[in-house]
């Protein structure tokens, strides 16, 4: 009987310890998730600004990294290069996998071009894994006939994707990604596209800004920069 | 420079351009199908055709879109296969009645030649006329970086 006890309360333990792992792994799953940008719950988030930013993981949080054409197989006996570098419009690298479950509703998002709502400049790539660590007969199910789609492991490493989905964009004409993160629906990868533009837009005005003080000889520090409205001559008060 | 390569062609590309290298499915049994090579200075869409059925009216003026397409060992012996080598192209090899689409503005040219025992097509778009020089110069550069498996 003591026997039968001793047993019992050691598979106890083991079974508690068992617990208190797959609970601390699914933590660290969630945490990591978390730091990618991603919800669990797809109907919240899409106000949110959830990624396509520099990640706090990568040693160039605050500057986006040169970009790099595609190249590799295609899912049809095809070999392929996109370039991305040197091109008029932007490529929205969309790395995908056929085995992840929220991959399946950007492959079905990506079937209607029409229906994407991005702006015209935009090119939508797929890039999975290679042959060999993904399922082509898969991929052939999953991907639109008018998607191009490359198998390249060499683009994952590249661009360091942390996993799938995941997305890049990259503007053709500065060959640099203007933004990067994920997203569990097609909604918030686009607003982070639209997004993405809009920073452009801003760092350009910025920059014709202080191209035009600079002209006017206004250096940065100068104190006319640092005048309050009421010592600016001819200002009105609001 | 970006290398493509499959079903014994091989390409260098310089950063800008597009390649796809491909060989259609079969439809009947006793068929066989070759390698086909697209090249683009714009994208590409999906849906072409071998010859750039869906390809060509996206070209704007400064585009080429390059095709290189082979035959079966039964061409061998036509005599209009019969030029050695792949061929270089100039710009007087290219017309507006050389296109298998003509589209306004638009020139082509169309050679044939053999590679050891690979018998091709080479078929070169320009979008246009002014352009012409510039996308002679561009093909020619590809055309001396392409390695024909034998």
């Amino acid at each position: 009987m003591g026997v039968l006890v001793a047993v019992e309360a050691v598979v106890l333990v083991l079974l508690t310890l068992l617990v208190t792992g797959l609970l601390r792994s699914h933590a660290d799953i969630l945490r990591q998730l978390h730091a990618l940008g991603a919800g669990l719950d797809p109907e919240v988030g899409i106000e949110s600004p959830v990624a396509l930013r520099p990640r706090g993981d990568v040693a160039r949080a605050n500057e986006f990294g040169p970009a790099h054409d595609i190249a590799g197989a295609g899912l049809r006996d095809d070999a392929l290069i996109v370039p991305v570098v040197g091109v008029r419009h932007r490529t929205l690298l969309a790395f995908l996998s056929s085995g992840c479950l929220t991959c399946r509703a950007f492959w079905e998002a990506l079937a209607d071009e029409r229906a994407l709502g991005l702006p015209d400049d935009v090119r939508v790539l797929a890039v999975t894994m290679d042959a060999a660590e993904e399922s082509t007969p898969a991929l052939r199910e999953l991907a639109p006939p008018d998607l191009p789609v490359v198998m390249s492991s060499d683009a994952w490493r590249t661009y360091d994707v942390p996993g799938s989905p995941y997305f890049i964009l990259v503007d053709g004409a500065s060959g640099r990604v203007q933004g990067e993160g994920t997203g569990v629906t097609w909604d918030q990868v686009r607003n982070l596209i639209l997004q993405a533009g809009d920073d452009m837009v801003d760092m350009a005005r910025e920059a014709q800004v202080d191209h035009e003080l600079l002209a006017a000889g206004v250096a940065p520090g100068d104190p006319s920069l640092y005048r309050r409205i009421d010592e600016v001559e001819g200002a009105t008060q609001p | 420079m970006n290398r493509l390569a499959a079903h014994g062609l091989a390409v260098a590309l310089r950063t800008g351009w597009e390649g796809r290298i491909l060989r259609r499915a079969t439809t009947a049994e006793d068929e066989e199908t070759y390698g086909v090579l697209h090249l683009a200075t714009f994208p590409l869409p999906e849906a072409r055709g071998d010859f750039g059925a869906g390809v060509t009216e996206l070209m704007r003026s400064p585009d080429v879109f390059v095709v290189l397409f082979e035959y079966g060992p039964e061409s061998l012996d036509s005599p209009m296969f019969a030029p050695r080598g792949v061929p270089r192209l100039r710009a007087d090899m290219f017309s507006s009645k050389r296109l298998q689409r003509p589209l306004p503005g638009q020139l082509g040219c169309q050679l044939f030649f053999t590679e050891g025992t690979r018998p091709f097509c080479l078929y070169v778009v320009a979008g246009s006329r002014a352009y012409l020089p510039r996308i002679v110069a561009e093909v020619n550069f590809v055309l001396a970086q392409l390695d024909i498996v034998l």
